[in-house]
């Protein structure tokens, strides 16, 4: 793609150049002049020109124009507001006419403070109203699901949200009702907008028309704190600002990272928040006393009870990793077990092949592709949410989007990428390789792990000493770190063997009576340290909020001491050690706020992909996946209950039309002698001979399943 | 032929299948006599769209009824060129035979009356469209007998 | 100047529905002729005849078949598109012709699709018109069964009740399957029409028009009318208070004083002319003394106003000019497509201030607030409904002020319940989720 020739464009008498076709708001910014935009905004798509705020002078044009509709030509002569009257009383024209409806209630609207419609009246706007009569008038404010409000009367009704729904998230939930005047913002028959991306609207709005229910009323612009982290909830990394007010985090916004997010997050890295303040939040060590009773006990009494455990298992220990800890915590658990224990035994998050680092690219690679090919059995949206939208757009923008590399196509494509969602993922360095994709520009391999620093963990775990013995026989201590680990069956099963079992963990319900000891975790909103993600990004967490304890490093580090490991509490230093092993060298410093992606690497073997292990059986193979809407965390935040996937089964066209059922008909899925009754999904992206079952409601199903009606 | 079977039909017979929104949506209300959500649901799931998408395209539009009409529908063109020549009288007169408002459906849910905007047949008003069947000229003295024939129908 | 039937011709005599009496009269002959020749000899037939859009904006048809790119330049399909939404107020002559002359229209639709070698053709009618579309389809099977067609598909698609499809590219959208709301603009049709391909929008009449252009050879046709810039006749449609309301085609350039005395038979009950709407509702308002004015463009604009649609609408004395502002004004707020600002929320203002000044209980100063409000609309929009419900307005309080002055300085109506609109009606008003002008008491 070549890049468009300059031309110069005459905005208010200055001269600027921009590439030809940069649009004109771009173009006069450039130059540095604000044509004040309502519903412009490029992410949404082409632009509508349907608010006129934007209206200027064009010569050679008759009337004023939208300038957010049009672009840059070589000698094109503008006059924003600033020096034409024309523009400024069209301006001010518009200004009145969304004002003669919208309510004055800045004062206890959430926007107040940060909105652009109070900023432009401000600026520009009369200083009186002409409008004398009642305004429109509706209900408010609805919800239109729980965790959004929709006030009406604040509507400027500029599309962003509907062309959201519509464009981006292609959900197809958010629209617009009726005409004129009596146009609103609805959903289907009022029902919730449920989708995964849904809380993007409140962003986009640029009014106080739609707001979080979780955020209304709880800050004001001025008492806030926006701090610049990560994502911590999977393995795309959003940058995010968590907003604090009195030490606590009162919303996620999106901090857009363009090669990652664009500037998009899910609603569960969003809303999940709240999780931090769950009521069966841990703040102190628990001991065990009884079967399922615990004391809380004193950090100087847990670390000496640790110790006791640690010492005890003589180095039969097994840790499971959550791959929620950063790689800083997760190394100097590590360090303290492998140098002081000799202990090496882990349960290791999904792993991500290390060689795919020769097929590195940024995520936004995906919108610019001819061919994705999506492999893997879960759905995209479920584990990287984000990636779903990549995809939307690489459909958008003309890319085919297939289930399988095989063909000519594929082989031949310029710009192909291959994404593995799903477990099974070491198949892809050498499917990648096979189709050159590391000399493909604009061509990339992505696995999606199931866990948010999967990377990050193995690369810490690795970094901290050599390869693992076998397992220990019999387990003298398990520890089980963090709540994904501690929510994982098979840890529990685990757990069943063990001599004792340390548990560091968020939240205390799921650890009642298995667990001999608790640690109080932190949530990686409370965290200091690093996070690698999907891509192989190394990105920066900063504490938004202080934890109700220490965090894992600064206990850990007090631990090593007693095991003479050299641990620093600080993340910085931790992380120089790893870097040195791990990440040649780099700097804590550089992981920065904008974090930019290491280049690709040499490709080097490709491990050979292991015949495929299909597990013979009867029946349809069943996929249970782990919903996006599920979690320790999610659980915890009642708002995003809603979300929670029903008692579903999604099953292929093909099967659908051979066993009869049609979307929406209770099915019974039975086997092992287990039966579950389940509403039936008709799914275009699911291939025949297979069935889709969200875990929570997979029960004790087998592999194989029978499905009738 | 399902509705959703006619609905393919038609769509078959444009280079995109959402062109059928309107055909569609019609067709529905035909045999549902309004746009209830059970026939937004199907028109969506027969064009692979939402429902919500098909109640934002038909609630943008005068002919679809997003709310349940009396069997007969009654509509008289208030716009200027009738208006300068009575059109308002002889809405009065069937808001008087019918006993119902403008916009109101009979008691016994045959009739709902509704004011249309202009419905081109200027030249000749009032317009009147009679289960969109154009009546042209009316005059209020005609009203009864039209409402009369309607009860017979 | 006398009526002159070229699009209607023949349909006083014979039931031209039917396709034998159509080719009686010569009909498809225009068509054999035009696919004997080059398409681009066609298109140059148009530009010599100055045919001009009737749909209202009076853009030559010739000029945008012109600006359709080459099927070697753009490898899409190309599409004509017919416009047959009529709905401005006061309008109904689409109605007439396909009702009257069906195969006129197909004829033109066929000819037009050779010029710019399309093989697809959408006629999009407006939802209510049942009877035409009955006529129009019935037309089509016979044409289709005849062969007529030659590869090129013709769908007749139906519109739903929205007076903004017919703005051209609000008809498009409708016609991909979405709310009728227009796209801005560049890119034109032309460029980027129907599914993003070259699109040629003229409307019914245009369209009917062009068998008569290819017939006669476009020199001949361009001497008819008032030439240079108003060639050829154009169906009138008459109403409002005037003796024999209807559709007649007459040559451009005859004068509105003939249409309303002469062929309209005046103004019934021995009432005075008041004023006259010489383009349907969106156009500037004429009164009494200027209907010596010739209908044909030049003329009209001259004037301030337009011949718009054709549509004429004669005002008698008893019409109350702030009424009938209320009620214009009323219509384009409920056809307003709430896309953007001015129009969606200057339309309801207006409505709410005339909705004062007739009550008597406005003050001079908000007299100016309305034409002040028609000015921040007028050129601001992103398509010209906005302009065609503030130009009109415009024009009744500067003809007229003294009328809505009475209405301010006496506390009311001066016509005291006797007017003509006194207490229309309107559709706005009818529907709950239309929160539309309450007024306080
Ligand atoms: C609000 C609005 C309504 C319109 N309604 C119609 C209509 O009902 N019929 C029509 O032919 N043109 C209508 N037009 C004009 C069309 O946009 C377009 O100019 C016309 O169809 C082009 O055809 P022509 O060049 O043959 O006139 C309307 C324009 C506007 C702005
Ligand atoms: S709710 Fe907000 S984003 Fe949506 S149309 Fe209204 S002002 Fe725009
Ligand atoms: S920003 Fe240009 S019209 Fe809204």
């Amino acid at each position: 793609m070549s890049t468009p020739e300059p031309v110069t464009v005459t905005i208010d008498g200055r001269d600027v150049q921009v590439p030809k076709g940069t649009g004109l708001v771009e173009t006069a910014l450039a130059a540095g002049i604000e044509i004040p935009v309502f519903c412009y905004e490029p992410r949404l798509g082409p632009a509508i020109g349907a608010c006129r705020m934007c209206l200027v002078e064009v010569e050679g044009m008759p009337k004023v124009q939208a300038a957010c509709v049009l672009s840059a030509q070589d000698g094109m002569v503008v006059s924003t507001a600033q020096s034409s009257s024309e523009a400024a009383e069209a301006q001010n024209a518009t200004l009145e006419f969304i004002l003669v409806n919208h309510p004055l209630d800045c004062p206890v609207c959430d926007k107040g403070g940060e909105c652009p419609l109070q900023d432009l009246t401000f600026r520009w706007g009369p200083g009186a109203s002409r409008m004398e009569f009642p305004k429109r008038t509706f209900e408010k404010p609805i919800p239109i699901s729980p965790t959004i409000a929709l006030d009406r009367e604040r509507c400027i009704l500029c599309y962003r949200c509907t062309r959201f729904s519509e464009a981006v998230a292609e959900d197809g939930q958010l629209i617009a009702e009726n005409r004129g005047a009596a146009s609103v913002i609805a959903t289907f028959q009022d029902e919730p907008y449920r989708a995964p991306f849904s809380g993007n609207i409140i962003e986009l709005c640029p009014v106080g028309a739609l707001t979080s229910t979780q955020y209304r009323f709880e800050a004001r612009p001025w008492e806030i704190q926006n701090v610049p982290t990560v994502c911590g909830m999977c393995p795309v990394g959003c940058n995010i600002h968590a907003t604090t007010r009195e030490g606590k985090v009162k919303r996620i916004l999106s901090r857009n990272h363009p090669e990652i997010d664009q500037g998009w997050l899910c609603d569960k890295g969003r809303f999940a928040y709240a999780h931090v303040r769950a009521r069966d939040r841990i703040a102190d060590p628990l001991k065990r006393i009884g079967p399922r009773r615990y004391e809380d006990v004193s950090w100087d009494d847990a670390l000496d009870e640790v110790e006791r455990m640690l010492r005890n298992a003589g180095g039969r220990i097994v840790t499971a990793l959550s791959g929620s800890e950063t790689v800083e915590s997760a190394y100097a658990l590590a360090k303290l077990l492998r140098q002081g224990l000799g202990a090496h035994s882990a349960v290791l998050p999904e792993e991500v092949e290390p060689a795919l680092d020769a097929f590195r690219a940024p995520l936004a690679t995906i919108g610019d592709a001819e061919i994705v090919v999506v492999l893997g059995d879960e759905p995209v949206v479920e584990r990287a949410p984000i990636v779903d939208l990549w995809i939307r757009a690489a459909r958008r923008n003309g890319a085919q989007v297939l289930a399988s590399a095989d063909g000519e196509r594929v082989r031949s494509s310029e710009r192909v990428v291959l994404i593995w969602s799903g477990p099974g993922g070491e198949a892809l360095p050498a499917l990648a390789a096979g189709l050159g994709i590391a000399d493909k520009p604009g061509s990339a391999a992505f696995h999606l792990p199931q866990t948010a620093n999967g990377r990050g963990v193995a690369d810490a775990w690795a970094a901290a000493g050599d390869a693992d013995p076998e397992n220990p026989e019999p387990i003298g201590l398990l520890i089980v770190s963090g709540d994904e680990a501690v929510a994982n069956p098979a840890v529990r099963a685990m757990a069943e063997q063990a001599e004792s079992v340390l548990a560091i963990s968020m939240f205390r319900t799921p650890l009642i009576g298995w667990t001999d000891l608790v640690l109080p975790g932190t949530s990686y909103l409370e965290r200091d340290g690093t996070y690698v993600n999907l891509e192989g990004r190394l990105q920066r967490l900063r504490r938004a909020v202080i934890p109700p304890g220490p965090d894992e490093l600064a206990w850990l580090a007090k631990l090593a001491e007693r095991f003479d490991v050299e641990l620093s509490p600080y993340p910085s230093q931790v992380f120089a050690e790893i870097s040195a092993i791990a990440y040649g060298g780099l700097d804590y410093g550089l992981v920065g706020e904008h974090a930019s992606l290491p280049p690709p690497v040499e490709v080097g073997d490709v491990p050979k992909p292991k015949a495929a292990e299909t597990a013979p059986g009867q029946g349809l193979r069943l996929i249970p996946y782990r919903p996006l809407f599920s979690g320790p965390a999610v659980e915890r935040v009642p708002q995003l209950h809603f979300q929670r996937p029903g008692p579903e089964v999604e099953l292929s066209p093909d099967d659908a039309q051979r066993l009869g059922v049609s979307s929406g008909q209770q099915v019974h899925v039975r086997s092992n002698g287990t039966s579950v009754e389940l509403r039936a999904r008709v799914s275009r992206d699911l291939a025949p001979g297979a069935v889709r079952v969200p875990a929570p409601h997979a029960a004790d199903l087998g592999t194989h399943v029978e499905v009738s009606t | 032929m399902t509705l959703a079977e006619q609905i393919r039909e038609i769509a078959a017979g444009y280079p995109q299948s959402r062109s059928a929104v309107l055909p569609a949506l019609r067709l529905a209300q035909e045999q549902h006599g309004w746009l209830s959500p059970d026939a937004l649901r199907e028109v969506a799931d027969a064009l692979d769209l939402t429902p919500a998408y098909c109640q934002s395209v038909a609630s943008f539009y005068d002919m679809f009824h997003m709310k349940p009409v009396g069997r007969h529908l009654v509509e008289v063109c208030t716009n200027i060129s009738c208006a300068l020549v009575g059109a308002q009288q002889v809405l009065e007169a069937f808001e008087s035979e019918l006993g119902v408002k403008t916009g109101e459906t009979t008691a016994d849910g045959e009739v709902t009356l509704r004011a249309l905007e202009c419905a081109g047949g200027c030249g000749w008003g009032t317009v009147v469209a009679i289960d969109h069947r154009y009546r042209e000229p009316v005059r209020a003295e005609d009203v009864p007998t039209i409402v009369s024939e309607l009860h017979d129908a | 100047m006398p009526e002159l039937a070229l699009v209607l011709e023949g349909a006083d005599d014979r039931d031209l529905t039917k396709l034998g009496e159509y080719r009686g009269v010569g009909g498809y002959r225009a068509l054999d002729k035009a696919r004997g020749m080059e398409p681009e000899a066609v298109v140059e037939e148009l530009l010599t005849s100055n045919l001009r859009g009737r749909g209202g904006a009076f853009f030559p048809m010739g000029r945008k078949a012109s600006f359709i790119p080459k099927p070697e330049d753009v490898p899409k399909p190309r599409y004509v598109v017919v416009n047959a939404d009529e709905s401005e107020p006061g309008t109904f002559k689409d109605r007439e012709i396909m009702f009257r002359v069906p195969h006129r229209l197909i004829e033109g639709c066929l000819i037009t699709a050779h010029s710019i070698r399309s093989q697809n053709v959408f006629i999009y009618i407006r939802g209510e018109y049942l009877a035409e579309f009955e006529v129009v389809r019935a037309a089509l099977d016979e044409a289709r069964d005849e062969g007529l067609f030659a590869g090129v598909t013709v769908v007749l698609h139906r519109g739903a009740g929205a007076y903004i499809c017919g703005e051209e590219s609000a008809l498009l959208e409708s016609l991909e399957g979405k709310r009728g709301q227009p796209r801005s603009r560049p890119p034109y049709p032309a460029v980027s029409g129907l599914y993003a391909a070259p699109t040629l929008i003229n409307n019914v009449e245009t369209v009917s028009t062009v068998p008569k252009v290819i017939e006669l050879g476009g020199a001949e046709y361009a001497k008819i009318g008032a030439p240079p810039n108003s060639t050829g006749t154009r169906l009138f449609s008459l109403s409002g208070n005037v003796a024999r309301g209807g559709n007649y085609e007459l040559e451009l350039g005859t004068s509105l004083n003939d249409l309303i005395f002469e062929i309209g038979g005046g103004i019934p009950e021995g009432r005075k002319l008041k004023a006259v709407i010489p383009g349907g509702s969106s156009v500037p308002v004429l009164t009494a003394d200027e209907v010596d004015t010739p209908l044909e463009h030049d003329a009209m604009t001259e004037r301030g106003s337009m011949l718009g649609s054709g549509a004429v609408i004669v005002i008698d004395d008893r019409c109350c000019m702030v009424q009938l502002g209320l009620r214009v004004a009323q219509f384009y707020m409920h056809e307003s497509c709430g896309k953007c600002t001015p129009c969606r929320e200057g339309t309801r203002w207006m409505v709410q201030l005339l909705h004062k000044i007739e009550d008597g209980r406005a003050e001079h100063e908000e007299l100016d607030l309305l034409l002040s409000v028609c000015d921040r609309i007028l050129g601001k929009c992103l398509c010209p409904l906005g302009d065609a419900a503030a130009m009109p307005i415009a024009s009744y309080v500067s003809k007229f002020r003294d009328e809505f002055r009475v209405h301010i300085d006496g506390g009311g109506c001066p016509f005291g319940g006797e007017a003509s609109l006194e207490g229309v009606m309107a559709p706005v008003d009818q529907h709950t989720h239309h929160p539309v002008a309450e007024v306080p008491a």
